[in-house]
This record gives structure tokens, sequence and C-alpha cells, in this order.
């Protein structure tokens, strides 16, 4: 990683965001403490995560995707009391704890199953029980929904949003599924190759990429030719359906323009898709390239 | 494989034989690859040398039956040659394979996948020779006049032991690993092998040492054909004639290990099929 | 650093992982404490071949090797036991990536990393060679002074200190050489010579098994200590052996966790 500052406020969502081999996990790893920057400073909360004091691992939690801290042989339940006993949580307040994130990730008849039967999306809701047993205040997530099928992806990003809202706990996560960070996520940076390329908030960096938004219609006969090519460029066609890509600022006339000329049984104005401008940003940008945050 | 005659058991033939080459160059590749981990375990054989250092001392004021120092140097420096010749890790590739199911897509090629095996170890025995080769001079140093390096009769036999006691050991190790398919506890039964091995062999003590009645034993058991009898013949503890006595021996086991491992590949096969692998 | 019965604690904790492990495999236990008598049995012949043909070998007498013997064995079980499969645990935590979990805990990872595994039925093994050390003293038909029982549970200590701390010099290292996975049996099998009074190796040899990996401290020494023989030189060196290995292998362990960088992603 080359150059990278950035300052994040106690109870922010921020999203990591970039192409494989960027940086990302490298750089919650610098924030856990487990790796060492060779250069520039870290401070999380008041500790230097280097340091690895006791207070520091109190107060953050890692999940990582591909790996877990669950033990294999055993269930859910038996790793949770060794963390009990890890972080010396007093017996009715971690009891309290477990209760409260076995019910809200609705895992209670799982717990007592040996890890290696359950499936990989019950796995990540007991891993982040047994991440958050200990109340941090800092969640460093990386790739927390990977694997898991598009329903738990969901669940667990709405599990994180909560989480966040009920405890101000700050999250950093990184992802390269778009929709993580675009559903939990206000604030973004990007990293590629190293270097960080924007810092801020996520719409108004698509929108700055790719200044057009999506009008989709459907019609209830077919339209005359011609017509939709001169409201706009056609990203997506089939007989009854069209989708036009029109600049943001003519997509009133636009709309207007269509209502009045086509056929039109129902239209709907969007966002292009995050996936694709995200893409074409990452993919054009010079590595040195930086876009001055928001 | 198929063991009639005729058309099939032909074609069966010629297809190893074209296919042999390239699985010998897989295999060698493969050993070259592991080759730290084969530097390491090269190291770990080093019981042979411990026990030449407590029967040396032994002997330091006489002979121990027919040993005397050169003796023992002798038989434990030759010991150590043929057991890192002949060992081989088919017990833990073939009960990996089996508990994990990597084994399925061997099933699927048309070839027996203990070729595939062979070929594998074979192609690991050059570099094993490589990195023995010290060990060789050390031993023609210390006792060359043993070594049947001017009797071309016993050198063809000790050759002959050595190849036969690879086989052999080969034979057992896929019998032993195939009951994994039958046992969780296949490395257990190794592990319980490996012991009596030590003994009944020859390794930790040579067997004419060993109470009269053991080694009158050991010559009825396979354990003697893998380490003892090829040792004893090429350091020249053996007579001509009984030790092509002993080599018919050493095929007899070698036969019946043959027919007990295609017999149990064919069970654990059924097995397979039937509780899918 | 924080408090002593915190440690304890968690040490009440991580062995109780370990039993509850160990008991979901009943099978095993028996059957893992059975191989283990039967290996001490196997070790055994070598000895017993020896001695049915000579009174002494290099100056040790039967019931003394036997000695020796039975103090290997009993230091073998509580590598096996307690050392080997708690450090195979951490060699494996660095090939996984699973290591990383356990340096974000706020303990100690030296200490819970030792913790990690235990293998009870070791327990039969620790039995089987306190049973020939007992055995050993009936030949030579008398029992150990208490004077030095103390002395030889003292070294006893220094011995597993050692073993422990050679241990962790090697598994320092793999960090570095994550590949190679059968260091551990490249240590046993080193350790293995160790089943021999020292006396019976010569020259350089025996520099090193006594000073670079330390087998003469570990086994001869407590040995020689319960028969009685030790020389106060001999004591000093094995205490002080003891405590330098155990400073060097705490340093490089540090290092080795700074120069950590987990596998992979």
């Amino acid at each position: 990683m080359v150059d990278v500052s950035f300052a994040i406020a106690p109870g922010e969502r921020v999203g990591f965001l970039g192409p494989n081999g960027a940086g990302k996990t490298t750089a919650l790893k610098i924030l856990s403490g487990l790796l060492y920057p060779t250069s520039g400073s870290v401070t999380v909360g008041e500790f230097v995560p280097q340091e690895r004091r006791s207070e520091f691992l109190h107060m953050i939690t890692l999940v990582m995707g591909q790996k877990q801290q669950l033990l294999w042989d055993l269930p859910p339940a038996e790793t949770f009391a060794m963390n009990r006993a890890l972080f010396d949580l007093p017996r009715r307040e971690a009891d309290a704890t477990q209760k409260e994130l076995v019910d809200l990730l609705e895992v209670g008849p799982l717990i007592g199953k040996p890890t290696r039967q359950l499936s990989l999306g019950e796995r990540m809701k007991c891993e982040l029980v047994a991440a958050l047993l200990h109340r941090p205040r800092v969640l460093f997530l990386d790739e927390p929904t990977i694997g898991l099928d598009v329903s738990m992806q969901a669940r667990v990003r709405d599990f994180i949003r909560r989480y966040n809202e009920s405890t101000g706990a700050s999250v950093l996560l990184t992802s390269h599924y778009m929709e993580d960070v675009a559903a939990l996520c206000p604030r973004v940076i990007v990293i590629d190759k190293g270097h960080l390329i924007y810092d801020g908030d996520l719409r108004t960096l698509a929108r700055r990429i790719r200044p057009e938004k999506r009008i989709t219609m459907h019609f209830s006969s077919l339209p005359a030719p011609g017509e939709l090519d001169r409201l706009g460029s056609c990203v997506a066609r089939s007989e009854l359906q069209a989708t036009l890509a029109v600049p943001a600022a003519q997509v009133t006339e636009a709309v207007r323009a269509a209502l009045g000329r086509l056929p039109i049984s129902d239209i709907s104005v969007e966002d292009p898709p995050l996936e694709e401008i995200m893409q074409e940003f990452l993919g054009g940008q010079p590595a040195n390239g930086r876009v001055k945050s928001a | 494989m198929s063991r009639r005659f005729g058309g099939e058991g032909l074609r069966a033939a010629r297809h190893v034989l074209r296919a042999y080459p390239a699985l010998l160059r897989v295999g060698f590749a493969d050993m070259f690859a592991y080759r730290a981990e084969l530097v390491v375990w090269l190291l770990t054989m080093n019981m042979p040398l411990v026990m030449m250092a407590l029967w040396t001392a032994v002997a330091a004021n006489g002979p121990v039956g027919r040993f005397g120092r050169r003796e023992f140097v002798a038989y434990y420096l030759g010991m150590l040659l043929v057991r890192i010749l002949t060992g081989s890790w088919l017990v833990w590739e073939l009960t990996m394979e089996i508990r994990h199911g990597t084994l399925a897509p061997r099933l699927l090629r048309p070839i027996h996948p203990l070729w595939a095996h062979s070929a594998m170890q074979l192609a690991a025995v050059p570099l094993r020779a490589v990195l023995v080769s010290p060990l060789v001079l050390i031993l023609y140093w210390a006792a060359g006049e043993r070594l049947p390096l001017h009797e071309p009769e016993r050198m063809a036999i000790a050759v002959a032991a050595i190849a036969g006691a690879w086989l052999l050991l080969f034979l057992i190790m896929a019998i032993i690993g195939t009951l994994a398919a039958f046992v969780e506890s296949a490395l257990s039964i190794f592990d319980v092998w490996l012991g009596a091995q030590a003994v009944l062999s020859g390794y930790l003590v040579p067997l004419e040492l060993l109470p009269p009645w053991v080694s009158h034993a050991a010559r009825y058991l396979p354990f003697r054909y893998i380490l003892g009898f090829p040792v004893e013949t090429l350091i020249g503890l053996e007579s001509t004639t009984s030790a092509l006595h002993e080599l018919g021996v050493q095929c007899l086991f070698i036969a019946g290990s043959l027919v007990a491992t295609l017999a149990l590949w064919r069970a654990a096969l059924r097995r397979f099929a039937a509780f899918g692998g | 650093m924080r408090s002593l019965r915190h440690y304890a604690r968690l040490l009440v904790v991580q062995m109780r992982t370990s039993l509850t492990l160990a008991v979901q495999y009943r099978l095993d236990f028996f059957l893992e404490g059975a191989l283990a008598l039967f290996w001490l049995a196997i070790t055994l012949i070598p000895l017993l071949v020896v001695f049915s043909r000579r009174e002494s070998v290099a100056g040790w007498s039967f019931p003394e090797a036997l000695v020796v013997v039975g103090w290997f064995s009993v230091l073998k079980a509580v590598l096996d036991g307690g050392v080997t499969p708690s450090l195979n645990f951490v060699v494996e935590g660095v090939r996984k990536g699973t290591l990383d979990f356990v340096l974000l805990k706020p303990a100690d990872a030296q200490f819970l990393v030792s913790t990690a595994r235990f293998e009870p039925w070791r327990i039969l093994d620790f039995l089987g060679s306190i049973g020939v050390l007992v055995y050993a003293f009936h030949r030579l038909g008398r029992a150990p002074r208490v004077g030095d029982l103390m002395v030889g549970f003292a070294l006893f200590a220094v011995a597993v200190i050692l073993l422990y701390s050679l241990w962790i010099l090697v598994v320092s290292v793999s960090f570095r050489v994550v590949k190679v996975d059968n260091l551990s049996y490249l240590f046993i099998s080193i350790f293995d010579a160790g089943r021999w009074p020292i006396d019976v190796f010569k020259g350089a040899l025996r520099l090193i098994f006594t000073v670079v990996f330390p087998l003469a401290l570990m086994t001869t020494y407590p040995a020689q200590a319960l028969l009685g023989k030790l020389t106060s030189a001999h004591a000093l060196l094995a205490g002080t052996g003891g405590l330098a290995f155990a400073a060097i292998a705490r340093f490089v362990w540090k290092r080795a966790l700074r120069a950590y960088s987990s596998a992979s992603s």
C-alpha cells in the first residue's frame, strides 16, 4: 500500500472497495494489528494496534469471510464459552449478550451442533456471535458475505446495520460485492493497486463517474421505429421493453417526451448498476489517479 | 485390472505400457516439488545410526555372535540404505485419497489407480538414490570388503532382493491403505505394522541376535524380506545358495500380496459403489 | 500482564476443549492408549537384547539403563501428550491463516498456543513409563533416596522446560518454512536418541547431544539424579541450560511473531 491516509469517526460505517489484491484486506490487518506498516502511523481509538494491548483487543473484532475462529469439531457453543473465558466476561453479562445475538441471528437450534455440520451461511452467523460476544466498539469485517446465497447476504447486512445503529459501533467492511457496500456504507474508500483513489459518498462517486440515469419503459404496443433513439441511447431492448441511458440533467425532459410520444404502460427511472460503474472506474483509472473526496 | 486372457487383457497391458512413462514423468516432477520434505524425511531415518552407536559400544570389548564392530557398522549402514531406497508414503496417500474422496477421479480413468501410485513411488527412487550416495561412499569406506563388488552373482541377487523388497513393501502398503475404505483406523493398523516391522525385519536388532524362536518365526513372515534379507545379502552375511532360496520366498510373498491387494481393491470399489464414495 | 488467576482459568478452559474433543472420539482414546503402550514395549526390546548378552554397556548396568529408558518414556509421554499436539495446532494455524484469531485475543499468544491441545490418552503412556521406572528400581533392589527423588523431580521440570523450549524454536522456524510440516517428525526422531545413556555416543555426537540438542540434560542427567550418581557440576549445567533455552525460545518466538504475516488473504 502506498500513501493511504484516512480518518474514521466513531459510529461510522465505511466500506473498502477495490479489485482483488488491491490492499483492502491488508488495510484491515494493519488496523487490527496483525500486520506492521512499513511507514506512517496507525491509531485506533487511542491505541496503536501493533502493540496489541489488552484494552485494544477488547475493543475490536475481526471477522474474515474466508476463515473462521469457530472450533471445527465442536459446537459453536464451545467456542462461545472459550471466548467468554478469554475475554474474561462476567457470566451473566456474557449469557445475556449471547442470547441477544443468537436471537437476532436466529441460530438458537444450531449452536449445539458441531461446526462442521453447519452450512456456510449458518457458520457465518455463528461466527458473528462469537466475534461480537465481547461487545467490541470497532468491527473489522473482511468479506463477510463471501460464498453466501443472496438471501443470507441480505440478512447478514441487515444484522450489521442494526448492530451499528443500536450499539454505535464503528464498522469497517471490505467486500467485492457491490450490494454489501451500497446497502451498508454511506462512505466508501476505494483502493486500487495499493493506492487510495476515492474517499467519500458512493452515490456521489457513481454519479460523477457516469452522470446518467436509466429509464426503463414497458410498452403496451410496439413503438414507432426511430422514436427511441431520439430520446437517448438504448442499452437494452426487447419487443415490449426498453432501457435508455440518458444524461442526468435531461432526465425530466426525456421522461416527459417519452410519455408524450410512446405507448408506455410502465416507466421507471434508476441509477445505472453500480457494478458496471465500478468496473469502469477501476478499469479505466490510471494507477496514480486521484479523485478529490467529496 | 483385467486378468482374463485374450483381447481385453492384452489391450489393458498395452495401455499401461504406453501410459507408464508419462506417469513416471509426473511422479518425478511431483517428487521434485516435495524435495524439501524428502530431505527432512531422510533426516528422520536416524534410528539405524543410533542403534549403530549402541551396538558398537556393546561390541567394544568383543563380538556379539557373528557381529563385531565392523559387522554392526556395515549392517546398520546397509539397513539405512535399503530403508531409504524402498520406503514409501503410500499408506498416507491412499488413506488421504479415500478419506477426502479424491479417489473418484482416478477411478474414472481406464487404468488401475495403483499403476499411477506405483509410478509416483517408483519415480522417487532416482532422487533418493542420489541423496543416499554419500551413504554408499561411507559404507564402502567403513566396510567395503563386505560388499559384493567383485561377485556378479551375489551383486545380482542383492539388487534383485532390494527390488523385490520395494515391490513387496509397495503391495503391503497398498493393502493397508485400501483398508481405509473399510475401517476408520487404518492408520492405527499401519502403526502396529510398523512396530512389528521394527522388530521382525531386523531394523532395530539383527534377527539372529534375537531369541531363537523369534528369528525362526521371522523367516515365515514378510517383514524380514523387506529389510533384513536384502541387507544381509548386500553385506555378505548370507551364502549364495541360502540367498537364492530366500529370494524365492520373497517372490512367494510378493505373489501373495499381489493377489490380496487386487482382491481387497475390488472389494473396496464395491463398497464405494454402494456408499457413493 | 494479566492476573495469574485469569491464566489459570484460561488453562482450565483450554484443557476442557481438548477433553471434550477427546471424549467425542472415545474409541480413539483406548486405541491410541493401547498403541502408546505397544510402542513402549517395542522400544524396550533392543535394551533387553543388549543386556541379555552383556552385563554392562558403556559403564551402565541393565537396571541403570532401564532408568534412562523409563525416564525417556515419561518425557516422551509428556511430549506426545502436551507439547506436540498444541504446537502442531500452531503450524496448522499458520498454514490456514487461523493463527490470526489467536493473536487477536487478549492473552499471551505463546500461552494460548501452547495450551491449545492436549492428548489425554497419553496418561496411559505416562503410567506405563512410571511402571518401567518402578521395575528398574526393583531390579536394583532398592528405592531411590528422598534427596535423589527431589533432585530428580527438579530435573524433570528442567527437562520439560528444555523440551518445550526446543519445540517453540522449531515452531518459530516453521513460521518461515510453512510448507515443510514434517519438521515435527524430525524433532521427534532426534529426540528418540535420548533413549540411551549419553555415554553410548562418542566424540562430536556426544557434544551435540549435550549442548545443541541437549538430550543428555533431558534424560541421562535426571536418570543419574534418581540413581544418586549425578555430579553437582552436571546438575548445575542442567539447571542453567534449561533456563537459557527457555529465555532463548521466548525471544525467538517473539521475533517470529513480529515477522509473521498471515498466509494469503
